[in-house]
């Protein structure tokens, strides 16, 4: 018997050599990731659109959000549908797995629902007592893991330990190499259906569910839906993530999503929707989390250590025009040791590297938006392309179907494992919940997790870095899939931290004529300049002039400052730059030009019960703003951060509902905000300049 | 005296004598497991998986319904059901199944119609406006401004401008709930009462005052009846069974008393 294996195998292994040596293999080999399948559905167009708005509208939604579908969501609880998240995005409420309704204060305009690729909904097929793999020891521990009596506080530790230990080798492993499966997965270049813990038709079958309810939900002129996906990716050594979000611009999209199991490296990924693209459909993918990336998302060199040269840096802005700079796990503009002059750059840092156990420190240094923008100018300086010339969106990356982004209606991301105040770390734990975390420390041989703040004891797993954030928008003229996918192409967008507050940007060389306070303002602001995302070319050594307006969320705190952040490399040296410019103020005041910062406007939170001042702060900030240290021949980029008067933080929230006081050593207060993609300022070409991407 | 004693316990041994014989089929080792049953439990894997299952996965159904109901009873013999908390919540979620299932399938046509009657608000199709305005921005001394603006086209026929608004300045068959998004809900209090195709104002808004002109409204109607038939069916049955409910635990609370130890501090 074993001889005779061995003699298979033997037969197996020649006979792939013959067909390699004999260069035939593409022959036989297909490319499964590369069908396209057509996802349609038979509804009704609605015939009373409204016409489409030349001037653009802003348009609110969330690219980042995961259902039972994907594996830890299942894990944490989660039993909405891909059907129930978009429901939830039309204004409807859907329930949280601990039973409470979740619900939006007023509608998004687009939304998608982004599973995990990696074993897309096959943790619910473990769970299914009556599915072929639940026969596997290992899926025990899974086994009606979500039944409605399942599913309670008294579960988490039981959770917590499944999400560490899930899909770890032992259950990623391989059917032996003379198996049938083996060789259809290499001949539809498909690994995954080599695994013994994979279903390829329960997997089709998710995805398919997962493109049907965006098919369903899609409603041009109302509400838009991307079919997507997470492609959910890390470096092999120190786990640095890579995660990206991928969506499709079309009712088509591929017949299985493009996994880790395909391969880990982002530029497999970029190649593939290559691939896509020369077959029509059109495709971006939105890193995510660089700031738990230890300093991996924007690095300067490939990912197999390579310099980063011009056709990487097309190929990736080619396929990532837009990255989430905020989201629950944090916010990745700036870091105050990457930005120690930027007062506000202690905003809502997560400085772990994801799903990191025990949690472990993340680099800052290539893991930010800014510190990103600076090493892509650096990378151009030295002739190598810019890979960092990328426009901002924020999303969620809830994992319960439902994003929470007010700080005052705010259920973090993870289900059953932080969908109370005192899993948040909060408000203090009582005292069955600390045996129970005690024990199940103890009997999962898992790092402690509480810790003693002034006396208290306080769940201490990281979720108390976690934030109620963020939206993306989009200027498009009309709430269409299209007209919404053309603006994260031209990376016409902005980010906020979950306020509906909007901004827009101009730069140009005429822009002095424009009247600030006249309705034909953002017309003429379009014809005769550039807007966010986009370059703006020097000519004869003019300095030019930006317009940035500003509008506040009228259900959220008023509008305290506009600023604009400007970074450079020098020209002899490359060296990095950057600066915050204060350019509008509120209630009045202007801004000191020494110290380019806007007087205090007052504005106070009362910690007793969050209320805000109602005398001070903007409805709208609107200005136009000349760089007092211009240099013609510098390449610069420039954005726009927009700050709210202060309010509440979540945690804040927290405690004043249970209370209690708030914990002594969070931020008591944030300052809601937007940022804008960034206008890149290119000087007159002269010869030893390198013409820009 | 004693004879009554003894013809006391003669009944009582013939009615337990007679009690364990009837009912010895039950105390057995048998699953009986019914057409039905069956039915049920394959319908409900289709349902959930949404194909028919295999042989093999038959098979798997089967066994685990046999494990499931064997553990129940050695559950029920060591009275693992007794205080238990999950069984109470689902016991008492099963007679409130019962209580609303006993209500009518099929309501009748005139129960239909009469619901409807009673609950028109729910299935109108909201009123849409269509308007232009001119904007006064909040930040600059909006209320003169606007009335000074208006006061000059009404008078002098100067033609009407205001500021930019970040949403423009035409909207199109907007809702009641576009129009509180877009503007708050202040501004849509008043745009419910505006006339149509004169300017007018200035109205307030989140963002400031506004003048505004209503080019078109689409009034909101009711649909026929016939139109909205299905969810009308839908809503009549979900409110006829939490009536249902709501009723039976009415009646029969009356005879609980609830005994709750006064010196307990909570």
């Amino acid at each position: 018997m074993k001889m005779s294996k061995s003699f298979i195998g033997l037969v197996v292994v020649s006979t792939i050599f013959v067909i390699y040596a004999s260069g035939f293999y593409t022959n036989f080999q297909t490319d499964s990731a590369l069908e396209i399948v057509d996802f349609s559905i038979d509804a009704p167009a609605n015939k009373n659109r409204a016409p489409s708005n030349p001037d653009r509208i802003p348009l609110y939604g969330d690219l980042h959000v995961h259902t039972k579908y994907s594996f830890d969501a299942y894990i944490f609880g989660v039993t909405a549908t891909p059907y129930d998240a978009y429901k939830y995005a039309i204004g409807e409420a859907i329930k949280h797995p601990l039973g409470f309704d979740m619900k939006l204060r007023e509608p998004l305009d687009f939304y998608a629902v982004t599973d995990h690729g990696f074993y897309m909904g096959m943790i619910e097929n473990y769970a299914d007592t009556s599915s072929k793999m639940s026969k596997n020891e290992w899926t025990k521990p899974m086994h009606n893991l979500n039944r409605p009596e399942n599913v309670t506080i008294e579960s988490l530790g039981d959770r917590a330990d499944l999400f560490s230990s899930v899909l770890t080798e032992a259950i990623i492993k391989p059917y032996p190499y003379w198996h049938p499966k083996v060789w259809k997965a290499w001949f539809t270049n498909n690994i995954q259906v080599a695994l013994q813990s994979f279903d390829y038709d329960v997997h089709k079958s998710a995805w398919a569910d997962v493109a049907n309810a965006a098919e369903e939900f899609n409603d041009p002129g109302k509400f838009t839906t991307f079919i997507g996906y997470e492609f959910t990716t890390s470096t092999d050594v120190e786990g640095g993530n890579l995660h990206r979000n991928v969506i499709f611009n079309s009712s088509n999209a591929p017949i299985r999503p493009w996994t880790r199991i395909d391969s880990i490296n982002p530029e497999d990924l970029w190649t593939w929707m290559d691939g896509l693209r020369d077959k029509g459909l059109d495709s971006l993918a939105m890193p995510h989390n660089s700031n738990g990336s230890n300093g991996q998302m924007f690095e300067v060199e490939t990912f197999r250590g390579k310099p980063i040269d011009n056709e990487y840096s097309e190929k990736r802005m080619r396929n990532e025009p837009v990255v989430e700079i905020t989201q629950i796990k944090g916010t990745s503009d700036t870091h105050p040791l990457l930005s120690p002059d930027d007062e506000w750059a202690d905003f809502e840092i997560m400085d772990k590297r994801v799903g990191s156990r025990p949690p472990t420190y993340s680099m800052p240094q290539g893991g930010y938006v800014r510190d990103a923008y600076l090493r892509g100018l650096t990378l151009e300086w030295r002739g190598q392309g810019n890979p960092y010339k990328f426009g901002v969106i924020g999303s969620s990356d809830t994992h319960t179907g439902a994003g929470g982004f007010d700080e005052d209606n705010y259920w973090s991301k993870a289900g059953v494992l932080d969908g109370t105040d005192f899993s948040r770390g909060s408000v203090p734990l009582p005292q069955d919940r600390i045996d129970q975390l005690n024990a199940y420390a103890d009997v999962y041989d898992q790092p402690i997790s509480i810790q003693e703040i002034n006396g208290r004891t306080y769940s201490d797993v990281g979720f108390d870095q976690w934030s109620a954030s963020g939206l993306a928008v989009a200027w498009a003229e009309e709430n269409t899939r299209d007209s919404i996918f053309q603006a994260f192409k031209r990376k016409e967008t902005f980010a906020t931290t979950g306020t509906r507050m909007a901004v827009r940007f101009f730069a140009g060389f005429d822009m002095e004529s424009i009247d600030l306070d006249s309705e034909d303002m953002v017309k003429n602001a379009y014809a005769k300049g550039v807007t966010m995302g986009a370059d703006l070319f020097g000519s004869n050594d003019q300095a030019p002039q930006f317009l940035v307006w500003a509008q506040r969320d009228k259900l959220g705190a008023p509008l305290q400052r506009v600023q604009i952040i400007k970074g450079w490399v020098e020209n002899a040296s490359g060296t990095p730059k950057e600066q915050v410019y204060d350019v509008a103020c509120s209630d009045g005041l202007s801004v000191d030009p020494v110290t380019n910062r806007c007087p205090d406007n007052g504005a106070k939170v009362n910690i007793n019960d969050c209320s805000i001042s109602s005398d001070v702060g903007a409805v709208e900030l609107k200005t136009s703003w000349r760089d007092p240290d211009f240099n013609p021949t510098i390449k610069a980029f420039y954005y726009v951060r927009v700050l709210e008067n202060p309010t509440c933080r979540w945690s804040t929230w927290d405690a004043v509902k249970a209370g209690v006081k708030p914990r002594p050593d969070l931020h008591k207060t944030i300052q809601e905000r937007a940022w804008s993609s960034p206008i890149w300022y290119i000087p007159e070409p002269n010869e030893i300049d390198i013409i820009p991407l | 005296m004693n004879l009554r004693i003894v013809v006391f316990f003669v009944i009582g041994l013939f009615i337990f004598l007679l009690d364990t014989s009837l009912n010895s089929q039950e105390d057995s080792r048998d699953i009986y497991i019914s057409d039905q049953e069956l039915t049920s439990l394959l319908s409900a894997w289709k349902s959930q998986v949404g194909r028919p299952p295999s042989d093999e996965e038959i098979v798997n159904i089967i066994n685990n319904f046999v494990e499931e109901e064997i553990l129940y009873r050695e559950a029920l013999l060591l009275g693992l059901d007794q205080e238990d908390r999950i069984i109470k919540r689902r016991l008492a979620q099963k007679i409130t199944f019962l209580k609303q299932e006993t209500i009518p399938d099929e309501p009748s046509q005139e129960d239909l119609k009469k619901f409807f009657e009673q609950n028109k608000n729910n299935y109108f199709v909201p009123t849409t406006y269509s308007f232009s305005h001119h904007y006064f921005s909040k930040e600059n001394d909006a209320k003169a401004r606007a009335n000074e603006a208006f006061e000059d086209f009404q008078t002098e026929g100067i033609e009407l401008r205001g500021d930019p608004f970040f949403l423009g300045k035409n909207f199109y068959q907007n809702s009641g709930d576009e129009i509180q998004k877009n503007f708050g809900a202040l501004f849509f209090f008043l745009i419910e009462k505006l006339p149509m195709n004169e300017w007018s104002g200035p109205h307030k808004s989140a963002f400031g005052e506004h003048i505004v002109f209503v080019k078109d409204i689409s009034a909101g109607f009711l649909p026929p009846l016939e139109k909205v038939i299905s969810s009308v069916q839908q809503d009549y049955l979900t409110q006829a069974q939490d009536e249902a409910v709501a009723k039976y635990i009415d009646e029969i609370r009356s005879e609980y008393s609830v005994v709750i130890n006064p010196n307990y501090k909570f």
